[in-house]
């Protein structure tokens, strides 16, 4: 099985007004093609810098992240930004379209920062992934006119439309109520079983179960990794498991 | 009590950000500052009453003779003794009218003497003027009777300065124009009717009593009857005057033309009829500084209003009213508007009562008496309508813009709502027209500036440096024949000469006249070119047109010898390129008759300017001898040693030796004085210029950049996300610098159209003073370093935003 994803020894530090803020601590984690991850743990533990990091969003204070074998890690910015383009898709909580643009502008958006696609490909790929979403009838609104779940499954075209390597999720049902949160998860489930490899944050454990394997992170540290085991009710991890992070 | 906690919250806001309330601030005063100025400067120039009894309704009367230039007809503006008494026996409309003549006379004293700003006045002047004078009486009509003991009213100012404030100054004898003249009345402190005279004389019965080929030519005052209207009383006196001057063509050969009348008000005639176009072009520069300091202020409180969306939208929601809320939003404006106002007063009032003091000292026999500039009335309404419209325009529109939000759109998405789409159409209106306003205003300001440099730099190819001049009229009674005259002026010039601080002298008239070369074929056969024809006598040698080949005139080039002429360089090389224009003959007509000349010598080019607008005239001028053509008005020069002091004495001795009743038209004075001045005054105006340019463009790159950054930290939030979707810093700037291109294009555009159109109308206006490919070269410039600011101020927020990690871009709020 070829690693994807390889992240190795990865600590962030942030600094504001003299005071460090250690979000990240010595981070090891392998993901392989076709999986999907849950991230879970406590508020402020360090899930959404850890997806920053995974999404090249952000550097690493420390340690070395291979993408297909490739040493992200001392990529120059514009280097990063087309990695971004070409091999990530983003989905946020708070969905995060542009509110000047139209959907079908707004899906589009990555295509437009890759060069050499002709407008009917772009055209034809934002169409069929809006169709993919079943928001095809909304293309020329605005999103201040959808509802919150079709802006996230509007987010979420927008994230498959580069046909990414891996699909990055920082609580993508935070904002919705159980009946859109459940629309967004099938249709995770639905990119899964087609081949996609996502990372989703969630504090849900019934949506982390979804997945087919389940992180858990503490104060910046991972401390659970099993593959299709769920994971606790409670968000304080047991102490044997943050023994065996620390270990 | 609610407006109470809102002004507090203001002013908490307004110390919380020291830097952006002290830049709005600056921002505000200097615009202002410059319209405010603009405004009471040119309003008290030109539309104040004159400060007398009955002074709105005192109007000048004077002439235009439309179709001769300046030059060509010296009594311009003037009216003839002939045509005023003309007028006077048939007209109705005035119910006042009479004549004066302003020119300085000579005040001396033992050893000493000065020139002093005299009126030569009517008997009805001085009612005219409703004012009595303080002390004594004022010139009647007994006065002015040939033969009449000479008499002279006085100013205050004279009485007090000149006369010592002396208590028995009544019946006093000074010595005016070298003649006994006793003082019989003062007039009250700062009188100086009709502008800037500090004595009046009487006019005599005799100058006003003549023919009309005799006549001599005077302004005139006039006061309409009620029941008439001004244009209704210019249009029958105007047809009046067109009649006599119509008659005089046909009799003494005066030039076609038609004549015609202007009524205006003092201060309207001070600036030659041209102040309403003056005080609208200049008030309009003015006020697009003041829109573009407006505009600033407006988009920087806008700006927080906009930080502010969703604080409002939270109080909206809670139920405040929309007027509660413009209230709130409004106090920061409105505060910082007051005071800017009060700060810009301030310095408005100290700047106008620097102006008063530098202006009077700087031109003290030339600044009218109504002229007086400091913080007044007008000012201070004016102030408070600016300000009221400032408030409207800078705080008002935003808070009602940022008041009427839609509440749910705001609480839902934050402060990226559709809201601040509209914001960002906005803001980009604003930059658009500051550039359109700054660009246009540069555009005028280079044009201005070009055209000031190029008169200050103007080599007219003479040196009058160390030389006086005076200008004096023979009496042709006295001096009757040509050769009388002749005689007169040689011995003249030989008793200054004589002096021995002299270096030289000559004596000189300028004509205009049509020139023809029998040996040549004109291309322009419609009619005889005219050329620059001086007539001299002595030679010019001094006044640094030297001689190139040849000889200079001299005493035998007299009436009877062959009639000689000297030519410019210019003009030889002109007719005869490649060989020597001397002992060739040409034809001018001198007067009405052809004559022909004999060219003995070839002088140095010089121009002769006649206005910054005048086309700048071509370098062929003619000389003629003074013996042969003569005048009895002539302008004498004489070059005196350098640091030779008091050489106005020089002239007066030796005329005083000759004869002591020969008038001055006018008084000695440096040769160069009026040029100084001149040149002085382009060089300040220059200086204004070129300071508002620099001022407008530094509003404009502070309101630009400020326009920017707002929309660049607005956009923030927005830039995350498209660098989370793999946009690279260059796409970023790209996106802003495209928009940013957008505007500075539509700017640019609107103010080169504007620009053209005004060229071109300057352009025939001038005469083509400036060559056309210039207008390019200016239009060329502005765009480059306008284009380059405009870049610069956009280029440098953006930057700033693309530095930023897209992770902490995306947690901007
Ligand atoms: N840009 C930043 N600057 C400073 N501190 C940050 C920044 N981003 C995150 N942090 C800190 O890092 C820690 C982890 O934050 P985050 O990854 O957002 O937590 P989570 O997503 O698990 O709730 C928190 O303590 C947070 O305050
Ligand atoms: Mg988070």
């Amino acid at each position: 099985m070829s690693a994807l994803i390889e992240l190795k020894d990865i600590t962030k530090t942030f600094l504001t007004e003299e005071i460090e803020t250690r979000a990240i601590n010595s981070i090891n984690i392998t993901i392989n093609k076709g999986e999907y991850l849950s991230l879970s743990g406590q508020s402020g533990c360090g899930k959404s810098t850890l997806l920053s990091l995974l999404g090249l969003l952000d550097a690493s204070t420390s340690g070395t992240y291979h993408i297909n074998g490739v040493d992200v890690s001392s990529l120059t910015r514009d280097q990063r930004a087309k990695i971004r383009s070409e091999q990530i898709g983003f989905v946020f909580q708070s969905f995060n379209l542009i509110s000047d643009l139209t959907i079908f502008e707004n899906v589009m958006l990555p295509l437009t920062y890759q060069s050499g696609l002709s407008k009917q490909v772009i055209t034809d790929k934002v169409n069929d992934v809006l169709a993919k979403v079943e928001m095809s009838h909304r293309k020329d609104h605005y999103p201040s006119q959808l509802s919150g779940g079709q802006q996230q499954r509007v987010a979420v075209a927008r994230a498959l439309v580069n046909d990414p390597t891996i699909i990055l999720a920082d609580e993508p049902t935070g904002n919705l109520d159980s009946k859109n949160a459940q629309a967004v998860l099938a249709l995770f489930d639905k990119l899964h079983q087609d081949g996609a490899t996502i990372c989703m944050v969630t504090h849900d454990p019934v949506s982390a179960k979804r997945a087919s394997r389940c992180l858990e992170m503490f104060d910046g540290r991972l401390i659970a990794d099993n593959a299709n085991i769920p994971s606790h009710r409670n968000s304080v991890p047991s102490l044997e498991a943050v023994e065996l992070a620390a270990s | 009590m609610s407006v109470l906690i809102d002004i507090k919250y203001s002013l908490r806001l307004l110390f919380k950000a020291p830097k952006f309330t002290a830049m709005t601030l600056s921002v505000l005063v200097g615009g202002l500052s410059i319209s405010l100025f603009t405004f009471s400067f040119l309003y008290s120039t030109l539309y104040k009453e004159l400060p007398l009894p009955g002074g709105a309704t005192a109007l000048a009367l004077t002439t235009e003779t439309i179709g001769i230039s300046m030059n060509m007809d010296p009594n311009q503006n003037l009216l003839s003794a002939y045509e005023f008494r003309q007028i006077a026996k048939t007209q109705s409309s005035l119910i006042e009218f009479g004549l004066y003549e302003s020119r300085d006379a000579r005040l001396s004293f033992e050893d000493t003497g000065k020139n002093i700003p005299t009126t030569y006045v009517d008997s009805g002047f001085f009612k005219f003027s409703r004012t009595q004078p303080i002390m004594g009486r004022t010139i009647q009509q007994e006065d002015m009777i040939v033969g009449a003991t000479p008499v002279v009213v006085i100013s205050y100012e004279t009485w007090q300065n000149e006369l010592s404030a002396n208590e028995d100054v009544l019946n006093m004898s000074i010595r005016l124009n070298e003649m006994l003249t006793t003082v019989i009345g003062v007039m009250p402190q700062g009188y100086h009717f009709p502008g800037v005279a500090k004595i009046w004389l009487p006019l005599n019965q005799s100058q006003l009593n003549t023919k009309q080929n005799t006549s001599s030519y005077f302004t005139a005052y006039a006061r309409l009857k009620d029941d008439i209207s001004n244009e209704q009383a210019t249009k029958n006196l105007s047809a009046v005057l067109d009649q006599l001057y119509q008659q005089s063509v046909e009799l003494y050969n005066q030039p076609e033309a038609k004549k015609v009348i202007h009524l205006r008000s003092y201060p309207m005639e001070q600036v030659n009829g041209i102040g309403n176009t003056a005080f609208i072009f200049l008030n309009a520069v003015a006020w697009s500084i003041l829109a573009l300091g407006c505009i600033n202020v407006g988009n920087l409180l806008l700006a927080r209003s906009i930080e502010r969306q969703k604080e409002t939208a939270i109080r909206a929601a809670l139920g405040a009213s929309s007027k509660r809320l413009i209230s709130q939003l409004m106090w920061e404006g409105v505060i910082i508007t007051i005071v800017g106002a009060i700060l810009s007063i301030l310095l408005v009032g100290a700047a106008l009562d620097y102006t008063e003091i530098m202006l009077h000292s700087w031109m003290p026999n030339s600044i009218v008496f109504w002229w007086h500039w400091g913080m007044d009335k007008e000012t201070l309404a004016m102030a408070i309508v600016v300000t009221l419209v400032t408030i409207a325009l800078s705080a008002f529109l935003p808070a009602w813009r940022s008041a009427h939000q839609d509440i749910n759109t705001t609480l839902r998405d934050g402060t990226r709502g559709a809201q601040s789409k509209k914001a960002g159409r906005l803001s980009r209106l604003l930059v658009t027209i500051q550039v359109f306003l700054v660009a246009f205003l540069m555009l005028i300001g280079a044009l201005s500036g070009y055209v000031s440099q190029s008169f200050i730099n103007l080599e007219i190819g003479d040196d009058y440096s160390d030389t006086m001049r005076v200008t004096i009229n023979l009496p042709i009674n006295k001096y009757k024949t040509p050769q009388e005259q002749a005689q007169l002026f040689e011995t003249l010039l030989d008793r200054i000469k004589s002096d021995s601080s002299v270096i030289d002298a000559h004596a000189t008239t300028f004509n205009h006249f049509p020139i023809t070369l029998s040996e040549f074929d004109y291309d322009d056969s419609r009619e005889r070119q005219s050329i620059d024809t001086f007539t001299v006598i002595g030679d010019t040698e001094f006044s640094g047109i030297k001689l190139v080949a040849g000889r200079h005139f001299n005493r035998r080039d007299k009436i009877g010898a062959r009639k000689v002429v000297l030519i410019s360089q210019s003009m030889a090389n002109r007719y005869w390129p490649g060989e020597s224009a001397l002992e060739k003959n040409i034809t001018i007509e001198v007067e009405g008759k052809d004559e022909s000349l004999y060219i003995v010598g070839v002088v140095s080019n010089r121009m002769n300017p006649r206005s910054i607008f005048g086309k700048l005239d071509s370098e062929d001028e003619t000389y003629i001898s003074g013996l042969q053509f003569i005048n009895p008005r002539q302008r004498i020069y004489y070059k005196t040693i350098k640091g030779s002091v008091k050489t106005e004495g020089i002239f007066y001795r030796a005329l005083f030796e000759i004869d002591r009743n020969i008038e001055l038209a006018q008084t000695v004075q440096p040769a160069e004085r009026n040029r100084n001045i001149m040149r002085d005054s382009m060089r300040l105006t220059s200086k204004v210029i070129f300071g508002t340019g620099l001022f407008s463009l530094m509003l404009a790159l502070v309101g630009i950049y400020g326009l920017t950054a707002n929309s660049v930290a607005q956009r923030t939030h927005e830039i995350g996300i498209r660098r989370a979707v793999g946009a690279t810093d260059k796409n970023i700037i790209n996106m802003f610098i495209k928009q940013g291109g957008r505007q500075l294009i539509t700017g640019l555009g609107l103010a080169l159209l504007l620009f053209a159109l005004i060229s071109a109308v300057f352009h025939e206006f001038s005469v083509g003073l400036i060559p056309v490919y210039l207008y390019f070269v200016l239009a060329s410039a502005v765009v480059i370093c306008l284009s380059l600011i405009v870049m610069l101020a956009i280029y440098a927020p953006t930057r700033k935003a693309v530095v930023m990690e897209p992770s902490s871009a995306l947690r901007y709020e």
